[in-house]
């Protein structure tokens, strides 16, 4: 029974493929991105092209003509009074500017930052016009953001981002526009 | 003499299959998080990007920076902004453009709107470049700005660059911002 030796397999050299592989760290590493981008997108109200409904499409409703005024001192919410304070008397524009804030700062003065803002409060108050107006027949996705002089950016990009979508996930008001203002 | 001279072991190959493994890991992982954005942030301390939930993918479009110090279209710089105290928060810094810059005014800053206007007669050449070459699809005017805006820019800045934008015929802003996890 003659029985032919097999020849001990080699060990499998890996050093070719070790070179490869620490080339290739180095060029992933350097194309990593520690922090990701996205991006917001608006438009000008007075620049955003405007549609012409035909006549026999116009609702019998007019739709939503929401606004946010960002101010130090919170935040109002225009053009939906109806649906945020049922029952009660609708208050003319001359009064809204004077009055107070729907949704004033947690310090109950001027708010002191970001985190001052009561986001959780304009987020349900939001939630709750959306609501009231798909129940109306006068949905709409768009808003007008005015902004005090001062305001920090940083800022409108959270107003931005609370009227984009509630915490919970659901679309509210997600075409946002950008209003002038005054010049001071 | 003889007796001192000790055999050296032969030296055995070095097992780098655990260290293969290790690479394979980091290396999947590496791959995993690679980026081909074509949106560069140069970080600095004058520009700090607010946080936000949105989620759409920049894509590539017009730069324009208002960091603290300065702002940058497509970047050539061109002009300083001048910090001052704020009145309402003591202690804190507010940014502007500097009263200089706007000899009318109004919202219109000049050096803004020549810069605007040159990317836009760029835009218009290779366009007119393009057409001749019997190629449509490439170098059109899309009005388009990517706004890499510090947080802690005030409105009337933001204001004024996207009115100047604006008369230019800029009419799509794009806000850059920093992708929160949620």
């Amino acid at each position: 029974m003659s029985k032919r030796e097999m020849p001990e397999p080699e060990p499998l050299n890996l050093v070719p493929i070790m070179n490869l592989v620490t080339i290739l760290i180095p060029v992933l590493l350097m194309a990593i991105k520690s922090l990701e981008l996205a991006v917001i997108d608006t438009s000008l109200p007075a620049i955003s092209p405007s549609v012409a409904a035909p006549p026999d499409n116009i609702p019998d409703k007019p739709p939503l003509q929401l606004k946010m005024a960002v101010t130090n001192q919170g935040i109002r919410i225009l053009g939906a009074n109806e649906y945020l304070y049922p029952g009660q008397a609708k208050t003319d524009d001359a009064d809204e500017e004077k009055g107070k804030p729907d949704v004033p700062c947690k310090s109950n003065a001027r708010c002191k930052g970001v985190d001052d803002y009561n986001w959780s409060d304009l987020s349900q108050k939001l939630g709750q016009i959306k609501k009231a107006a798909q129940d109306d027949d006068r949905d709409s996705d768009s808003v007008v953001l005015i902004s005090d002089n001062n305001i920090k950016y940083e800022i409108l990009v959270k107003v931005m981002d609370t009227s984009r979508r509630s915490d919970d996930g659901t679309k509210l008001f997600p075409s946002v526009s950008i209003a002038g203002g005054t010049n001071q | 003499m003889g007796k001192k001279e000790r055999r050296v072991p032969e030296a055995e190959e070095l097992n780098i299959t655990s260290m293969m493994d290790m690479m394979t890991i980091i290396l999947v992982f590496l791959l995993k998080s690679f980026s081909a954005t074509e949106v560069t942030v140069t970080p600095s301390s004058n520009l700090k990007l607010p946080m936000s939930v949105a989620d759409k993918q920049p894509s590539v479009a017009l730069n324009v920076v208002v960091a603290k110090d300065a702002i940058i279209v497509d970047n050539k710089r061109i002009l300083n902004l001048e910090a001052y105290d704020d009145p309402s928060y003591p202690g804190q810094k507010m940014y502007r453009i500097p009263q200089a810059e706007r000899p009318g005014g109004g919202f219109d800053v000049p050096s803004l709107g020549v810069a605007f206007q040159d990317v836009v007669s760029q835009f218009d050449k290779i366009g007119a470049l393009a057409k001749k070459a019997g190629r449509d699809d490439i170098g059109g005017f899309d009005g388009k700005i990517l706004f890499q805006i510090d947080k802690d820019i005030p409105f009337t800045v933001v204001r004024d660059v996207m009115y100047n934008a604006g008369q230019a015929k800029f009419s799509n802003f794009e806000f850059v911002v920093i992708k929160t996890g949620e």
